[in-house]
């Protein structure tokens, strides 16, 4: 008879033979003892008792800190990892505050709806308990209309998301006069969330928003929560423009957490090729689940999530039925959401198969398993997904499945890297052209700028005189006045930098026709083309139409073995050069470049083999993308052309992966693209580029370490034990060609080293 | 890159069509800020005045029209006196009810803003306003130079124009008002504070009267179809915005001339929309069966049973069309009032004269099994309305459902009581 076993009893089986000979690592990391302090006397009483009455009789020390350092007026930080107590950070002095000044306000900034909503159920079971008339609400685009008014005059503690900031609290500030000449504390959750385009955007947002307090006589000081990351206070007073003062002396409670990096075995020697990581992953993933431990699996990409989720809703069915195993990722409707996370909180919901969406501190409770399909890009992320599992007591238990790919190899070949290295730096650029103009016409319609005026810390006069030109600011005597009839926030989306999202709508049942997610443009290109097979919590749709202008993807159920993967051809033009370096060997750059993306064909995958059983022509317009790059270029002066094509694809393939760690970013806010003819010079290049419009810093940054960045290739490719290059150094080709040996003969004579390897 | 040529280049990233981009080709003019006003001499030609506050400056404008001057088909200006008076002598609750008022206390308010949007950028660049005076109407139109003059505009406004307790708009309550609450929350340090105001929003009433019989409640439609006002060479209120982009750009006041003479014409059409709406309702006046019906069924809803009473009848008796809608009405309003009889008249009535209703048919029912315990009677009745609602199609199938059960309780319920009796 099946016996379940402990979570124990599993770690027992992992470390049978068979098994222990995949697992190249295993790190205990040992448990933690609580650092409490007394609750300090100052604290109102009401607030005293009301953490009796739930409770707590102490608090952990970086609460305390917390409370201290709010008490003396400094914006701060606070490091918290997961199940800390974060909440207390700032709760505790908003609500000092309150209780003492009933005309106080708060501002609670969540990355998310959802996140608001949570803590709003968690601050007001405090507030009931202290017997206090102190209000929070959530305001966002469900809160109804006679609500909102209410909110707007009497609601002590505001929760609401950047989103609604930007498009309906400052343009409207003069019906929110109360808030704004009461703002005493803002409160930002989640800092870690705010970088890129997303955080660039959030930081002009901030702007906006002192500059409104200013107006009415506010300074409000920041409080902000971050999951590990390398730069916590820079970023905050990136976001915030505010001196911060940093909590890190995290007093919580931990239990033993078992970290382990499983390496797939090889199937194919020569071509030093692994099993694939997602079919591990979902053995893995079984091994737990059918012991009833509550299991989360993360994966890399929505179609990955969903492929897994077929995969392990089959393997459980029969035992607890497929609804005890859901996907979880962007482009679920937010009432699935919420039903999903109420069931991983009470039970009803086993495992979980989610992309970085759960990396967000929803509430899910803690679990017992995580299992991490690939590295998930940063050393960050992965630190908040194995976060998931992990528990005050008990153990848990989180897997690291490498895929073949050269930054997992490189990962799971280097332990240290992951665990001594500390996490990347968060990146933001606040004053990214694009993104600062469009916050500067927000900012103007929310009040006039005067002659001299700063946004931030930067100087703005050119920018406004720009606008005055657009027609659409006006100047008058020393004032910059709004003079359009547009409402400028309304075209400005915080998300992403392609404005709107496609709309997917399942047809399936003709006389129920509804809309199951959406989809920004750009991947929409790739992902809802028309035949691509879309999956939507493990079910199967074939895009049947994709009506671009309208945004609008029409689908229909259906049931086949393959999933579909498109390909995305990329042109570069060069336009202008900002910085550049040359010597005998090559030359480099940075500078603004256009770049031209455009769906080509794609290729029907069938499941399980992963074998190509058709292809076919993906009819959209391009798409256009101007932003800073940096580039590489040599002189090519004995190689074909053909070796020499293959020789720098082998070399971007490994620079993809190489950069991203270089600047400490993800994998996707880099691209790296290689011609053997660049357009604007008739040289063989190599190009990095930044993802977003108008650029965020990243290859700015590449292009000072050139070097070390080529060296590390050179290294990894060297080191990687294949042949002729695989899928974890310079990937493969067509048979016959070495493109490991064309790559490493390429950077040392771009290096200009002598470097004598036998290219045949 | 230099920040320009970045800025060129990246242009067309940034968010949103620019709509005044048709204006742009000519170049703005310098212009001082002196306290000499700009194109006085057009201002005077036309006019207007300035009124200097501090360093600033607004443009006053006053137009008059006599008293006896025709305002559409129907009405003289000076009519609203006699509207108004005929409020003094009736108790009516009713939202266009002046009691207490004299006409001349009536303030006709309108703007012109920058845009729609209600938010903090969007700027009043004209309050416009009308009034009844002794011997004539008075137009007044307080004119905004240019943004950063607010300070003196609502000065002169606010210290002007005390009373706003009795503002008649169109639309005011939901944008013309919180604007002026936005505007003044900008300046409210240096200007007075906003008095208590009251209001008159016609649109209200007009939804009430003409929704039904008119393409679109805007006020351009009601004056022409309902008030027979004609406006030739209008330049209509979107491009209001435009135009005053345009005059801020070039600094050519002649550019709004169209939109001056526009906000003139709103503020005397209100003066004749508040006369005929309060005729209307007043019994009095020529009005179409249509007209009848919508003031009786807005008296229904503000529970002036009486006068709802006495504008349906009205309906009956000289209306064709709305005569059973009308009937339904009356035998619901009596029935309130404790006259179930005439009620059960009407309900029998309309039973006899209309075969696609059922609910004359639930009323019977229901009073013949609660007033006089007939069960056989009110089954009858129960029976009679099912069938007739089993002919009808529906749309909505959720209500439909109800429907159907309410049906079978009722009549399941009957059954019981009549075997219980018998």
């Amino acid at each position: 008879m099946f016996q379940k076993k402990s979570i124990q009893q599993v770690m027992d089986v992992l470390r049978e033979p068979d098994m222990s000979k995949q697992i190249v690592h295993w790190k205990t990391i040992e448990p933690r003892e609580a650092v409490s302090v007394p609750i300090p006397e100052s604290l109102h009483s009401n607030i005293q008792s009301a953490l009796k009455k739930r409770g707590i009789s102490s608090l952990y020390i970086h609460q305390l800190s917390a409370y201290e350092i709010a008490l003396r007026q400094e914006s701060f930080v606070a490091v918290t990892p997961t199940a800390s107590g974060k909440t207390l950070c700032y709760n505790l002095p908003v609500l000092q505050e309150v209780a003492n000044n009933p005309e106080a306000r708060a501002l609670y900034l969540f990355p998310t709806k959802a996140l608001a909503q949570d803590q709003k159920s968690e601050i007001n079971e405090l507030i009931d308990e202290m017997g206090l008339e102190i209000k929070s609400y959530t305001y966002d685009g469900d809160t109804p209309a006679n609500i909102r008014q209410v909110v707007r005059k009497a609601g002590n503690i505001v929760m609401t998301n950047p989103d609604m900031l930007h498009a309906a609290v400052l343009p409207h500030h003069t019906k929110w006069v109360a808030l704004f000449e009461n703002l005493k504390y803002v409160v930002i959750d989640e800092l870690h969330t705010y970088r890129g385009v997303f955080g660039s955007h959030v930081a002009n947002v901030i702007r906006r928003l002192k500059r409104i307090c200013n107006f009415y006589g506010s300074d409000p000081i920041f409080i902000c929560t971050s999951a590990t990351i390398a730069n916590p206070k820079e970023l905050a007073e990136q976001l915030t423009g505010n001196p911060m003062t940093l909590i890190n002396n995290n007093g919580a409670p931990a239990g033993r957490k078992h970290f382990l990096f499983y390496n797939p075995p090889v199937v194919n020697k020569p071509l030093n090729v692994r099993r694939s990581a997602t079919l591990e992953a979902r053995n893995l993933a079984k091994l737990f689940l059918e012991n009833h431990i509550q299991t989360i699996v993360f994966a890399r990409s929505r179609v990955r999530v969903e492929i897994l989720l077929t995969y392990l809703q089959e393997l459980v069915k029969k035992e607890f039925g497929t609804k005890s195993i859901q996907g979880y990722r962007g482009g679920y409707l937010p009432k699935q959401r919420r039903a999903i996370e109420k069931g991983l909180r009470n039970g009803d919901v086993m495992g979980v198969v989610s992309t970085n969406a759960l990396e967000l501190g929803v509430d899910i409770g803690q679990l017992h398993a995580c299992i991490l399909t690939g590295y998930p890009g940063s050393i960050a992320s992965a630190w908040q997904q194995a976060g998931r599992a992990g528990r005050r007591q008990d153990e848990s238990v989180v897997i690291l499945v490498a895929s073949s790919s050269p930054l997992d190899q490189y990962v799971i070949q280097n332990p240290d890297y992951f665990f001594e290295r500390s996490p990347e730096s968060a990146r933001m650029n606040p004053d990214n052209l694009i993104i600062l103009v469009d916050h500067l016409k927000c900012a103007a319609y929310e009040l006039p700028f005067q002659e001299n005026e700063k946004f931030g810390d930067q100087e703005i006069e050119d920018v406004l005189e720009f606008l005055v030109d657009e027609q659409v600011l006006h100047k008058r005597g020393k004032h910059f006045y709004w003079m359009n009839d547009s409402f400028p926030a309304h075209n400005i989306s915080l998300r992403s930098a392609s404005q709107e999202n496609v709309i997917i709508i399942d047809q399936s049942n003709v006389a129920d026709v509804k809309v199951i997610g959406e989809m920004d443009r750009f991947s929409s290109m790739t992902l809802l083309h028309e035949e691509a097979i879309y999956l939507h919590q493990g079910t199967q749709y074939q895009v049947e139409k994709l009506d671009y202008e309208e945004k609008k993807a029409y689908v229909r159920e259906v049931d086949v073995d393959y999933f579909t993967d498109a390909n995305l051809a990329v042109t570069l033009n060069v336009l202008e050069v900002d910085k550049e370096t040359k010597n005998e060997q090559n030359a480099k750059a940075y500078g603004d470049v256009m770049v031209v993306a455009k769906a080509t064909i794609f290729k029907k995958i069938k499941f399980e083999t992963h074998d190509n059983i058709g292809s076919g022509p993906i009819h959209l317009p391009e798409e256009e993308l101007h932003t800073s790059a940096t580039w590489l270029t040599f002189h090519n002066e004995n190689l074909s052309e053909e070796k020499l094509e293959a020789g720098l694809l082998g070399i971007a393939h490994v620079l993809r992966h190489v950069a991203p760690l270089f600047v400490m970013c993800d994998a996707n806010d880099l691209h790296v693209v290689p011609q053997v003819k660049a357009v604007h010079n008739q040289q063989p290049t190599i190009f990095i580029y930044d993802r977003y419009p108008g650029g965020i810093g990243l290859s700015e940054k590449v292009y000072g370490s050139w070097d070390n960045v080529l060296d590390q290739a050179l290294s990894m490719i060297e080191k990687c034990p294949c042949e002729k290059g695989c899928p974890s150094c310079t990937g493969t080709l067509e048979e016959g060609s070495n493109s490991k040996a064309l790559a490493v003969k390429l950077i040392a004579q771009i290096k200009g080293v002598p470097h004598h390897v036998d290219s045949k | 890159m230099s920040i320009q040529n970045k800025l060129k280049r990246l242009k067309k990233h940034m968010a949103g069509p620019v709509s005044t981009e048709v204006l742009s080709h000519q170049s703005a003019i310098e212009k001082g800020n002196d306290k000499i006003i700009d194109h006085s001499e057009y201002w005077d030609k036309f006019g207007a005045t300035p009124y200097f506050f501090e360093d600033d400056y607004c443009i006053i404008r006053k137009v008059e029209y006599p008293l006896d001057h025709m305002w559409g088909r129907r009405y003289r200006f000076s009519d609203v006196k006699e509207a108004v008076r005929r409020w003094q002598d009736t108790m009516a609750a009713h939202p266009l009810n002046a009691k207490d008022l004299d006409a001349s206390q009536l303030l006709f308010f309108d703007t012109e803003t920058t845009g729609l949007s209600g938010g903090a950028g969007n700027t009043i660049f004209m309050l416009g306003m009308s009034q009844i005076k002794e011997d004539h109407v008075l137009v007044n139109q307080f004119f905004l130079p240019g943004p950063g003059s607010e300070v003196a505009l609502y000065h002169y406004f606010l210290n002007h124009v005390k009373e706003l307790r009795n503002l008649v708009t169109y639309n005011g309550k939901s944008f013309d008002w919180p604007q002026v609450k936005t505007r003044h929350t900008l300046i409210r340090d240096y200007v007075p504070s906003l008095p208590e105001f009251g209001h008159f929003d016609l649109l209200h009433g007009a939804r009430r009267l003409w929704k039904e019989s008119l393409p679109a409640v805007k006020l351009s439609v009601v004056e022409k179809e309902i008030l027979g006002v004609n406006r030739i060479h209008d330049t209509p209120g979107y491009l209001a915005p435009m135009l005053y982009f345009q005059y801020c750009n070039e600094g050519d006041p002649s550019l709004l001339e169209g939109v001056f003479q526009h906000n003139e014409w709103d503020v005397l059409s209100l003066i004749t929309l508040y006369t005929h709406m309060s005729t209307l309702v007043q019994g009095k006046g020529i009005a179409t069966e249509r007209e009848t019906f919508e003031a009786a069924r807005w008296f229904e809803a503000l529970n002036e049973h009486d006068r709802a009473i006495a504008f349906y009848n009205e309906v009956l008796a000289t209306g064709t069309s709305l005569q059973h809608q009308s009937k339904k009405s009356l035998a619901s309003l009596y029935k309130k009032q404790n006259k179930i009889d005439v009620s059960v008249r009407y309900w029998q009535e309309l039973i006899q004269e209309n075969h696609l209703d059922e609910e004359p048919a639930i009323e019977l029912s229901k009073y013949y099994e609660h007033a006089q315990k007939d069960y056989e009677k009110a089954l009858d009745f129960a029976v009679q309305g099912f069938t007739i609602w089993k002919g009808k199609k529906r749309l909505v199938k959720r209500k439909e459902e109800q429907e159907r059960l309410a049906f079978a309780k009722r009549i399941e319920r009957l059954e019981q009581r009549i075997n219980q009796y018998s």
